[in-house]
This record gives structure tokens, C-alpha cells and sequence, in this order.
């Protein structure tokens, strides 16, 4: 842009022959272009050397582009669809401490890994449990089909108690208790609880052995004091096999009788479980050992085929608003529209073949704001064609001949592409960076498709316009949608253009 | 279109119509966003937003009815239109995803609908409050270095004009949503962030070439930082025009056929494009005219030239620069 970039033999910055009636000056007249016969021959080494540089980017950029090809076919399977899209349940949870202070990063690490065990039990397939900020947990299940039943078992996240059935004093939930019912909520400060969910370290599911019929047993390993408060306990009850409630957040959710007095601090759960059930009881459990207490923050449930109507329409909407670019480009462009056209090919199949890259190591997910970005970028790409073009044009009028044009006239394009990149970049990283939710997707769908365009800046469009410029373009005019441009240059016409466009 | 024109657009000149419309549209959006106010989207406010979509031929009475019958406490119903397919938009203050599905479900059963044409998103009460700091923060952020970037590459003036057009820009499109009663939702949020860096793009490519032409340009011509700014606007503009169609043209596409979550975002890309494209030659760069005039050396220019300068611009005999 500046010119201190101006070496020997280029001729750069913008310089304007000027007045009415002026002369224009001779080609390259700023350039140094050679005279003499031996510098006309280094000048076509250096012409030959160049075409090599141009021809051997391109070389390259179409090996990267047919990895990327192989890389993003089939188009669906290869880049991860994010939950809007895919269908299935997203919820983000917010952990608090009892006492009020910040989660530890370890809270964290140990509440996302519970979590993960509880998604597990679900049996739902490629689920993913995620850390976000510094105090949220998103956890996304593709494809759920009972959203009830994952929201609920994930919402199971509190406080877990055992108490003596004989030591609830709630009369009301214990005529319910004794009818058999479940999910009972008692009252606060009707119990008293001899053992919470901390002193259990470990719990399985398991067959149950004491069932011919197969019924599903759960088992706890039972640490610290646990095994010694449960044995005293368990001594007590089991002569009149008394009831010991299973508290979570002061609700039983379930409350067996006790069968015999247990020391070892391993304790079987049955009852004839079926294994869902036992799973279920087992994620109860588990939430015991929680450090944190986790609440909604946002919970998305997206029917199964919805997502994918969306993906259509977006899809559809892209598909055709490039088609009326191209079609536009190339009734302004003429010729050049296919520059522009390639340009944007080039521009997508590298957009695509990244974002399977980042698919495939699990870092890139495709929501619906991330398909509004794809569009947006979409639009940014042309716009950096149409920069270098516009300018390509411009010097051309301005009296360059159709090579140095394609040489600065591409740099200066360019240079200003890349400083409005830059600036959308800047954006893009700022919502990725420190935005939360579906935001996030955005600025990262955004930011890769300004790096994308960038790569075909460098890549394709300047080798290509230079490589036309030598030969093909000046040979017909016409056709590349260069005439007006040449015959403003000339002298003598300069009258109308040179100016506005121009 | 017409790849040249015969003669330079005199923006400049109409430049107190342009700064005066702003001001307009400026003080409109500000009484629209303190009279009618902004109307948030459950993501800030916590709540509950059911989309039911192919409900056929279920009236939007009905639904109601079955969703108040399911347990919904006074939800507010609008009927959506996506793919020609009737839906409806449900909006509550319920903050449990446990009784927003239940709720969703049965009156989803009640009206002969399966799990496969609603989706249901439940905010908790806090998390507003973080989307809307860390959209915040990344604002400020954002601005932040875009200001330190202009002013490394251009100058302190053009850095802080450009980020008086993007208020222009973003002010405008609020206001728009306040007059319309759309809710702001985080797409919507992501829309205006987006609007920023279009803003901000095409004020730097005007920018770029006004400080180039301001520096380089010495035709006999174009002598006062008006002309001069002129003369930038006049060159760039076929590409400004080009630019904002290929870019207005695919977010149209998606303002048409987009669903509702794509809708929101198209709308305000839409609006915030349009005002962008504008406000870079109608407000930023007459600005920075204004302002740069007042430097010495400029002052000096525009005194001895300004007068001739306005003379030519009045007769519409004016010669090309070549």
C-alpha cells in the first residue's frame, strides 16, 4: 500500500497524469521499465520466473484443494452438525457452590465428569459434555428422542441423603412411602438424615444374582465412615426389616428395606430392576459425590427433523444467493466473472475441507448462527474479488499496460481486502473468544471463512489475474471486459472516463 | 449499471442533507428505544420459547387453549409462516425445562402433534445477565482494537469517525428494532456485532483511499481535503455498489426462506448493511472532511481553492481529471 514497498523493476502507488489535454505518459513510465536489449533480457528471465512462482502456487493450491475434496465428501457426514441442526437436546448448566464462592477449576473438571457418567447412562450415542466459561457445563445429547427423561435424570443434581424411614417425621409422605409411591418430596426439616452421598465411592450395575428372572441389582462400595454408619444402622433395622429412604434434593426416591445387617460397606440395591431402571437409581447415586450444584441455564430441545428443515432452507439460501452473485459479476465483469466464479469455488471447497478438518478432531460443530456466518463470509469473498478487480480495471484506465495493472493493481486490491479483513477478524475472534452460547459458534464459523478468503487472495486470484494478464487478456479484450477500460486510457478519450468508478 | 460515469457525484456537496438526515434517523431511534423500548428475547430475561411448526390446520385460539390447559401461565402465541407451513411461536415466563417440556408435550398431545414439530428452549433466570456481559465485553473489546488498528494504520481522526458512523450504523438498527417491537435475541446481538465489522469495512476501504489520494494525489484538480474526499467516494464507489449487492443479495435470500432463527438474523443484517454502505459516505467521510479542514494546512487549501472549487461543481461543464 505504501510505497516504501516499491522495488525496481514494479511500478507502484498511485500516481495520476493529469490536466485536461495532458499527454499520457508512456507504459511503465514510473516503473524503470528496460530500454536496452540486456536489460529486456534479464527482464524476461525475471517474467519466466515469475509465470514459474504463479504457475507452482496454483499447482499447489489444486493439490490442497483435491485433499479437501476427498477430505469433505459426503459433505453430511463429514462436518459435525450442531444440535439445532441435528436435532436432540442441548442444555447448558451453571454450577454454584453452597457456600456462594466460585467453582475451582477442579469443581469443574469433577462436576463435567459426573455429568458425562450421568449422559452416559442415558445410552444415548456421541454425546458431549463440555466446559464453557469459567462456571457452565453445555451438554449436548444428538438425536434424543425422550427430552423428558434426559432433562429430568440431568436435573437430578443435588443433594443426596439417607434416612431412616422411622425418622421421617412427615406424615403426609409417609402414608404415600407405605402405598408403595415413588419420587415422594418431604418436607424441610422433617428428617434427619444418618449418611450423605459422599461416603460412597463407588456404584455399579449389576445382575442380580438372588433372581432367577435376571432383574438388575445396583451396587455401592462404601468409603470413610460410610461402612460404619451404614453397618449401625443396618444392625438396627434389619431384624424388622425397617425402610432406609433414598433422599436427592429432599425427594425419596426410593426407600428399600433393609434384609440384613450389612459391615463390609457393600451394599446391593435390588428389587427387580429392570436395567434402565437400575441405571437410572445408579445416576441417582452418583450425583451424590457432586462438589457443585448445577442449575438450568438454557435448555434447547429440537425435534429431530426441524433442524434439518432449517439446514435446508439455509442451505438453498446460499446456494441461490451465490448463484445471483455470479450471474451479476459476470454481466458487470464480463470475462473476469469467471475469476471471480473460480474464485469463490476455490474459496468454498477450502472453507468446507477446514471446517471437515475441525469436525473430525471433534473442534467444529454446525449450528444455524454458524450457517448465517457462512453466508456472511460468502458475501465478503466476492466483495475481495470485486476489490481487486475494480482496482485491476482502474489502473488499467489509469495507463498502466494490462500486466503492471494485474501486478499492483492485485497488490493494491489486496492490501485493502485485507485491512477490511482484518477488522471482521478482529469481530469474529472477539464474539469466539469471549462470547458464550450459540454467539461463540458464530465468531469461529466467521473467523475461519476470513482466514479462507485470505488463502485465496494469495493463492488464486493474484497468480490467476497475473497469469491471464500475460497473454490471454490483452489478446482479447472484449471478452475479459477490459475494452472501455483500455480505450479510456488511451489518448484523446480520456474525457469521460478516469473518473467516479474511474 | 454503468461501469463509468461521466462525471463525479457530488456527495460533499449535499453533505449538511446527508448529516441532517442522520441526525434525523439518530433521534428517531433514540425516541423509539426510550418511548417504546427494546423488547428482549427470553435468552436475557429467562423464559421459555416453543416453536411448533406444521401444525396444519390448528387455530391459533386452539393452541392456546391447550397450552394454558397444559399448565402455561398467560403465554403469548404468534403464528409463524415457515416454508408455507403453519407454526406458531410460543413465548412464556416458565424458567423449569422439566415443566416447559411437560407442558410443551401435552398440549402437543392435546392438539394431535407429535415431539417431531416443537422445539423447546428454556432459559434460567441468570444466564441473561452473562449472555448480556460477555456480548458486552466482546463489544467493547472489539471496538477497542479496531480503534488501536485504524489508528496504527490511518490516523487518531479516521479511527474515531469510523467508530462514529458504526454508532450511527448500530443506533439506527436498534431503533429499528424498538420501533418494530422485534425481540432482540442473541442472534440478533451476533447481527449487530456483524454489522460492526460491515460498517467498519467499508468506511476503511473509503478511508484507505482518501489517505491515499490525500497524501499522493496531485492532478491540479481535486486541492481541498473536499475534493479530495469527493474524488475517493466517486472512485470507490461502483465498488461500494457491487460490494453491498453481492452481500444484501444472499441475506435477502435468507430473510425469504430462512426459518426463524436465521429470519431474526437476516433482518438485522439487512438493515445494519443498507445504513453501513451509507453511512461510510454520507456520514463518516463528509465528517472527516469537515474536521480535517480545519487543520492548517488544509484550512489554507480550502480558502484558496474552495471558492473555484464550488464554482465547478455548480457548472456541469466540469472537465474530467484527465
Amino acid at each position: 500500500m505504501s510505497k516504501q514497498d516499491a522495488g525496481p523493476g514494479r511500478s507502484l502507488g498511485l500516481s495520476r497524469w493529469t490536466g485536461a489535454g495532458a499527454t499520457p505518459p508512456p507504459k511503465g513510465a514510473r516503473g524503470r521499465r528496460p530500454a536496452t536489449s540486456s536489460t529486456g533480457r534479464r527482464a524476461d528471465l525475471r517474467l519466466r520466473r515469475s509465470i514459474r512462482r504463479y504457475v507452482s502456487t496454483l499447482v499447489i493450491l489444486l493439490v490442497v484443494l483435491v485433499v479437501a475434496v476427498v477430505g469433505f465428501t459426503p459433505l453430511r457426514e463429514r462436518i459435525t452438525q450442531g444440535l439445532d441442526i441435528q436435532g436432540g437436546v442441548s442444555v447448558i448448566m451453571r454450577a454454584t457452590k453452597p457456600d456462594g464462592s466460585a467453582p475451582t477449576s477442579g469443581d469443574m473438571a469433577t462436576a463435567a465428569g459426573i455429568v458425562q457418567n450421568r449422559v452416559n447412562a442415558l445410552g444415548a450415542s456421541e454425546t458431549s459434555v463440555q466446559q464453557q466459561g469459567s462456571n457452565s457445563i453445555l451438554i449436548q445429547i444428538p438425536g434424543a428422542t425422550n427430552a423428558d427423561q434426559v432433562i429430568s435424570t440431568l436435573g437430578q443434581t443435588g443433594h443426596l441423603e439417607f434416612a431412616r424411614l422411622d425418622q421421617i417425621g412427615d406424615a403426609d409422605a409417609l402414608l404415600k412411602l407405605n402405598a408403595g409411591a415413588t419420587n415422594v418430596r418431604l418436607k424441610e426439616g422433617t428428617y434427619t438424615s444418618f449418611m450423605d452421598g459422599s461416603d460412597i465411592s463407588t456404584v455399579s450395575v449389576a445382575q442380580d444374582p438372588t433372581k432367577a428372572s435376571g432383574g438388575y441389582a445396583v451396587n455401592l462400595r462404601l468409603g470413610g465412615d460410610g461402612s460404619a454408619k451404614f453397618a449401625a444402622v443396618t444392625k438396627e433395622l434389619a431384624p424388622i426389616k425397617g425402610r432406609i429412604a433414598i433422599v436427592l434434593d429432599g425427594v425419596v426416591y426410593s426407600a428399600p428395606a433393609v434384609q440384613s445387617e450389612i459391615t463390609t460397606g457393600q451394599v446391593s440395591i435390588t428389587g427387580g430392576f429392570s436395567l434402565d431402571e437400575a441405571q437410572q437409581l445408579k445416576t441417582v447415586l452418583d450425583s451424590g459425590s457432586l462438589p457443585v450444584t448445577l442449575t438450568y441455564s438454557e435448555s434447547r430441545v429440537v425435534g429431530p427433523t426441524l433442524g434439518q428443515d432449517s439446514l435446508g432452507q439455509g442451505v438453498v439460501a446460499i446456494a441461490i444467493g451465490a448463484a445471483v452473485v455470479v450471474a451479476y459479476l459476470f454481466v458487470f465483469y464480463q470475462g473476469l466473472g469467471l475469476l471471480t466464479m473460480g474464485s469463490l469455488v476455490v474459496f468454498a471447497v477450502l472453507y468446507l475441507g477446514l471446517l471437515a478438518l475441525l469436525s473430525h478432531v471433534g473442534a467444529y460443530a454446525l449450528t444455524l448462527p454458524g450457517l448465517a456466518a457462512v453466508v456472511l463470509t460468502t458475501g465478503s469473498a466476492a466483495d475481495s474479488s470485486i476489490l481487486v478487480l475494480e482496482r485491476f480495471r482502474e489502473e488499467i484506465r489509469m495507463g498502466r499496460s494490462i500486466r503492471q495493472a494485474s501486478i499492483s493493481g492485485a497488490r493494491h486490491g489486496i492490501m485493502t481486502s485485507l485491512d477490511a479483513d482484518a477488522v471482521s477478524l478482529v469481530t469474529a475472534l472477539a464474539l469466539f473468544f469471549v462470547a458464550v452460547g450459540s454467539v461463540k459458534g458464530f465468531g469461529l464459523t466467521l473467523a475461519l471463512g476470513i482466514v479462507c478468503d485470505i488463502v485465496t487472495m494469495f493463492c488464486f486470484k493474484a497468480p490467476a489475474l497475473r497469469l491471464l494478464a500475460l497473454r490471454a487478456i490483452e489478446r482479447h479484450p472484449g471478452f475479459w471486459g477490459v475494452r472501455q477500460d483500455l480505450a479510456a486510457a488511451a489518448p484523446g478519450e480520456g474525457r469521460k472516463g478516469g473518473e467516479a468508478h474511474a | 449499471m454503468r461501469s463509468h460515469f461521466s462525471r463525479e457525484i457530488p456527495f460533499m456537496r449535499h453533505r449538511r442533507t446527508f448529516l441532517t438526515l442522520s441526525c434525523a434517523l439518530v433521534v428517531i431511534a433514540v425516541i423509539g428505544i426510550v418511548v417504546r423500548g427494546l423488547v428482549f428475547g427470553i435468552e436475557f430475561r429467562g423464559g421459555t420459547e416453543i416453536d411448533f411448526r406444521d401444525t396444519g390446520d390448528v387455530a391459533l385460539g386452539r393452541m392456546r387453549d391447550a397450552l394454558v390447559a397444559a399448565g402455561e401461565v398467560d403465554p403469548t402465541v404468534q403464528t409463524t409462516v415457515t416454508e408455507g407451513s403453519q407454526g406458531f411461536l410460543v413465548r412464556s415466563d416458565t424458567t423449569d425445562p422439566n415443566t416447559a417440556n411437560a407442558h410443551a408435550e401435552a398440549a402437543a398431545a392435546a392438539l394431535g402433534l407429535t415431539s417431531e414439530n416443537y422445539t423447546v428452549t428454556t432459559i434460567g433466570p441468570d444466564w441473561g445477565a452473562d449472555v448480556t456481559r460477555s456480548s458486552a465485553f466482546a463489544f467493547g473489546v472489539a471496538l477497542l482494537l479496531i480503534v488501536a488498528y485504524v489508528s496504527l494504520r490511518y490516523e487518531w481522526k479516521m479511527s474515531l469517525v469510523a467508530v462514529l458512523a458504526l454508532l450511527h450504523d448500530l443506533l439506527i438498527t436498534v431503533g429499528v428494532y424498538a420501533w418494530t417491537q422485534t425481540a432482540i435475541t442473541p442472534n440478533v446481538v451476533a447481527a449487530l456485532l456483524t454489522i460492526m465489522g460491515y460498517s467498519l469495512y467499508d468506511t476503511v476501504v473509503e478511508f484507505n483511499r482518501i489517505n491515499e489520494n490525500s497524501r499522493e494525489l496531485r492532478d491540479g484538480v481535486h486541492r481541498t481535503y473536499y475534493q479530495i474526499a469527493n474524488f475517493s467516494i466517486n472512485e470507490v464507489f461502483v465498488r461500494t455498489i457491487n460490494t453491498t449487492l453481492t452481500s444484501v443479495v444472499p441475506v435477502v435470500a435468507m430473510l425469504l426462506l430462512g426459518g426463524s432463527t436465521l429470519r431474526d438474523f437476516a433482518f438485522a443484517m439487512l438493515v445494519g448493511e443498507l445504513l453501513g454502505t451509507y453511512s461510510s459516505f454520507a456520514v463518516a467521510s463528509p465528517l472527516l472532511a469537515i474536521w480535517k479542514t480545519r487543520e492548517t494546512d488544509w484550512a489554507r487549501r480550502e480558502a484558496k481553492y474552495g471558492d473555484a472549487a464550488r464554482r465547478d461543481v455548480e457548472e456541469p461543464a466540469q472537465e474530467g481529471t484527465r
